[in-house]
């Protein structure tokens, strides 16, 4: 956890270092906020970062306000989950961008209960046929979102 | 909605715009507390404390609780309206870019001071407020035109859009926690007897009505103030729950599910609508893109705002105080009537729930742009929310921080622009800093003051 606390501070610190260096060259009326703001965060992180290699975890150095993710999970369980759950959102977005959001939403909801969830075929289907059926009447009919074709449809000049 | 209101007339045009608008606070705060997926973007700060109520098997008491609140500071915003319209013209005369670039700061202070109860914790809290500003400076600057940070895409020219963001900030951690844990939202608890908590949230909105009343005046003086908004009154108000707390102790329950935390929000993302009135309808001046949008209604509508709103035309500014009212309180009891329901989806199974929360999650972020890389927003911040919730960076400032971001980018400009750096030293602006000293403050105090009574009770 602390390893992993000081390369995100490090990240942090080379995002405020590109925000420097890039607002450096622009006009005065352009770099003045940019600057403003990621001079005093570089010089935040840099103490942030010093504190960490000189000193131990505090308590109470966790977010106040702020959620704590579960610890009832074994880590090893957790962190197999993260990346499976991490996985599917890639899927989803991947999937929708490849075939638009009308196509992608029944074959994303059959795939994860069936595949992920371990759902009953009828069952599964069943409730893939009433969510299509909620999303285009809500999304389609009433709203009338434009979804953008996918790549694929695009491809065969569909 | 608004080529809807041409063949009305305009106490019943006003209604049908502001009846809508009004309620959207209190609706967004429902998948806020149920899934961690804020409706609006003014409810995400009730997802800090609403969300871990559901996760504690406590849905139907947080929507209970967000509900009456919402009531609450709808009807103190309504009263607000009525008053304040003769009372509230020098005080918006008198703040001008300085003061409110200013206001707007300690907006930010508030929430960044209470993130953390050590040094670091603080650190780490007023470097996300920062990094939250940077954010918010992707994009064409809107006074030379020049394009900052949009790294070689036209999708980064207009910014970064609020809801793909604060969409993966807040729902994507809540997601994977599900996904992780594997059981419902409410984990294994048994379930909540959910009239009797729905029925306990709105007790608990009478037992801390003085903190509700403080928010609801709170969401109604950011509301008069130009430019800020829902966006900093429920985080404003957060902070004024979590400060309202008595000693550490109490404060370490907020975001792990403390009610104070879901009715300050609450109360003051609804009662910023009658402060937001008073500047649009007393002197034609819109504190937000809702009311601009109002105020083009007024001008179809043929009607001047200004003076004339108090004299002329003062039934029609009655008729919007009681919209406000009336709307509500339609909304909260049709709520109320399917909280029991809502609540339910709380004990549904993880796998379950999770694909439609996805969907959610993903038409709404799509709702922005209408472009994938809206998409790829939210699962960038989702997965940079994820390690700040991971290795304890609050999500709060960095929100506040983003959502501000343009509006203190714009003020700042003026106020040099305008004054050069003799701004600094109006009056108002003096002041407003040693107010905002105090907020950065006022945890040490209030940290060094209980220290020094331990010893004695020792």
């Amino acid at each position: 956890m602390r390893k992993g606390n000081f390369v995100f501070c490090i990240f942090l610190i080379a995002i405020a270092t590109y925000a420097i260096f890039a607002a450096t060259g622009w006009s005065f009326k352009t770099k003045l906020f940019p600057l403003a703001v990621s001079i005093p965060l570089l010089t935040l992180l840099v103490v942030q970062l010093l504190l960490m290699i000189g000193g131990k975890e505090q308590t109470g150095e966790s977010a106040a306000m702020d959620i704590d993710f579960s610890i009832e999970v074994p880590p090893e369980v957790a962190r197999r989950r993260v990346f499976g759950i991490f996985g599917w959102i890639v899927g989803f977005i991947a999937l929708v961008y490849l075939l638009g959001f009308p196509l992608t939403v029944p074959l994303f909801i059959f795939l994860y209960l069936k595949f992920q969830s371990n759902i009953g075929w009828l069952t599964t289907v069943a409730i893939t046929v009433v969510t299509w059926g909620c999303f285009y009447l809500l999304f389609q009919s009433l709203v009338h979102i434009q979804f953008e074709a996918g790549a694929i449809q695009s491809w065969l000049g569909m | 909605m608004i080529p809807f209101i041409f063949k009305m007339s305009p106490a019943e045009a006003f209604a049908f715009l502001l009846g809508m608008h009004s309620v959207a606070a209190t609706t967004g705060d429902i998948t806020s507390v149920l899934f961690g997926v804020p409706g609006e973007a003014i409810s995400a700060a009730t997802v800090v404390d609403g969300y871990p109520m559901a996760k504690k098997g406590e849905a139907g008491r947080a929507l209970g609780a967000a509900l009456m609140s919402s009531l609450l500071g709808a009807l103190i915003g309504a009263v607000a309206l009525a008053l304040a319209v003769p009372i509230v013209r020098p005080l918006v005369l008198t703040f001008g870019s300085p003061e409110l670039f200013m206001l707007s700061l300690i907006g930010i202070s508030c929430i960044t001071s209470l993130s953390g109860t050590t040094t670091r914790g603080q650190i780490k809290g007023f470097a996300m407020g920062l990094f939250g500003l940077l954010i918010s400076t992707i994009g064409q600057e809107r006074q030379s035109g020049s394009l900052r940070f949009d790294l070689g895409m036209m999708y980064l020219w207009d910014g970064l859009d609020f809801v793909p963001v604060l969409v993966g900030i807040f729902a994507i951690p809540e997601i994977i926690d599900l996904a992780v844990r594997g059981t419902s939202i409410a984990g294994d608890r048994p379930p909540e007897n959910l009239s009797s908590g729905v029925m306990e949230g709105v007790k608990d909105t009478f037992r801390h009505f003085w903190l509700v009343f403080r928010c609801s005046i709170i969401g109604v003086f950011v509301g008069i103030m130009p430019g800020a908004g829902g966006g900093v009154a429920q985080w404003m108000a957060y902070a004024h729950a979590v400060q309202s707390a008595t000693d550490s102790k109490d404060r370490g329950g907020f975001g792990k599910g403390d009610i104070r935390g879901v009715l300050g929000p609450g109360a003051a993302n609804n009662s910023k609508e009658g402060g937001e009135l008073i500047p649009t309808v007393a002197f034609g001046v819109p504190g937000s893109g809702a009311m601009a949008i109002l105020l083009s209604g007024f001008l179809i509508m043929g009607i001047m705002p200004g003076p004339e709103m108090l004299t002329k035309h003062l039934s029609l500014t009655f008729s919007m105080v009681w919209t406000l009212a009336i709307a509500n309180v339609i909304t909260v009891i049709l709520s109320l009537a399917i909280l029991d329901q809502l609540a339910k989806l709380t004990y549904v199974r993880g796998g379950l729930i999770i694909p439609f929360i996805l969907l959610l999650v993903f038409v709404g972020s799509y709702t922005a742009n209408g472009q994938i890389a809206d998409l790829i927003v939210t699962l960038i911040f989702g997965v940079l929310s994820y390690f700040m919730v991971l290795f304890g960076w609050p999500r709060p400032p960095f929100v506040l921080g983003f959502v501000l971001g343009k509006v203190i980018e714009t003020y700042l400009f003026i106020s040099m622009t305008r004054y050069g750096f003799s701004w600094l030293t109006h009056p108002i602006v003096v002041a407003l800093m040693i107010l905002m000293v105090v907020v950065i403050a006022y945890p040490y105090i209030q940290q060094r003051r209980q220290r020094s009574r331990e010893p004695a009770h020792a």
